[in-house]
């Protein structure tokens, strides 16, 4: 159970990846969006599109974290 | 950590709810089930807003319903082009199913995208449409060419593409609708008051809505490739 938990926790280290994947994406879509106020809408849709796909990496992680905890045990 | 890891097992299983006594028997899923109970509730609200529609003086319901109707297909119709309008329906009937299957666990029904089988079969329906139309559009030939194009080199990448892309969408939505029921049962045992309606509005309505639009949002961009 031990190598287990270690081998889980491992694998959601992938969060670091989307982390800063949606850190920098949110900040230049706040740089964009104060150089270009009227832009604000076109900005968000594509913000929240990035970001869905930036968290992707992070939730494939988790799944194999989970399917090592559920599947090996 | 026991009870957590049990619970977990609990909840990913797909229990059978019953069997159809035919051959060997068939046994239907809980997802099933669920899916069926979405499909009855779409079917019905559908039914009871569309009838008596009148062109002139039109009634308060169907002043709304139209609404509802140009909102939802004139943002599936501006991601998939002009082109691709004949797939509006499908990538709209796609979107309210994922939208209130996400939604659903909020009413005590376990959710069928929590089911790694129930998003399979969407990514698959995906991808099939995508080719589908891809052939209907160019040809078998120009098809078959397009995996050769920009140049020969990558077509071993393109032919990868057909499983990669059904198989991150499928794990998308399931992923996503999984850590946030884990996330959220895991604050639930921590603070059982309170905070989890917090919670649960960003977990359950946000993600949930943002996940179906994603799916569809992504399936429209692989069909306007497809079909350019």
């Amino acid at each position: 159970m031990g190598l287990l938990a270690l081998g889980a926790g491992i694998a959601v280290l992938t969060a670091i990846g989307a982390g800063i994947g949606i850190g920098v994406a949110t900040g230049k879509a706040a740089e964009a969006i104060a150089r270009q106020p009227e832009a604000e809408g076109k900005i968000n849709k594509t913000l929240i599109l990035g970001c869905a796909l930036a968290e992707a990496t992070a939730i494939y992680g988790f799944v194999i974290a989970l399917l090592i905890i559920i599947m090996l045990k | 950590m026991d009870t957590i890891s049990e619970k977990l097992n609990e909840e990913l299983a797909c229990k059978t709810v019953f069997t159809i006594p035919i051959g060997n028997g068939i046994a239907v899923n809980e997802a099933t089930v669920v899916t069926w109970i979405i499909m009855a509730v779409l079917i019905l609200f559908c039914f009871l807003m569309t009838r008596g529609l009148k062109t002139r003086n039109i009634s308060k319901r169907q002043a709304f319903i139209e609404w509802v109707y140009e909102k939802l297909t004139g943002m599936v119709g501006g991601m998939v082009g002009e082109e691709g309008h004949s797939y509006v329906p499908y990538l709209t009937t796609v979107l309210l199913y994922i939208g209130v299957a996400n939604l659903v666990g909020i009413f005590g029904f376990k959710s069928p995208t929590k089911d790694l089988n129930v998003t399979a079969g969407l990514a698959l329906m995906s991808i099939v449409l995508v080719q589908a139309a891809g052939i209907k559009h160019k040809g078998v030939k120009k098809w078959a060419h397009s995996f050769a194009e920009p140049v020969a080199v990558v077509a071993p990448i393109k032919v990868l593409e057909l499983i990669t892309r059904p198989l991150s969408l499928c794990m998308r939505l399931f992923g996503n609708v999984l850590g946030a029921f884990v996330i959220m049962k895991l604050i639930e045992a921590v603070v059982p008051v309170g905070l989890p309606s917090v919670f649960s509005l960003y977990f359950d309505f946000f993600d949930g809505l943002l996940q179906a639009y994603v799916f569809v949002f992504l399936t429209s961009l692989y069909i306007s490739e497809a079909i350019e």
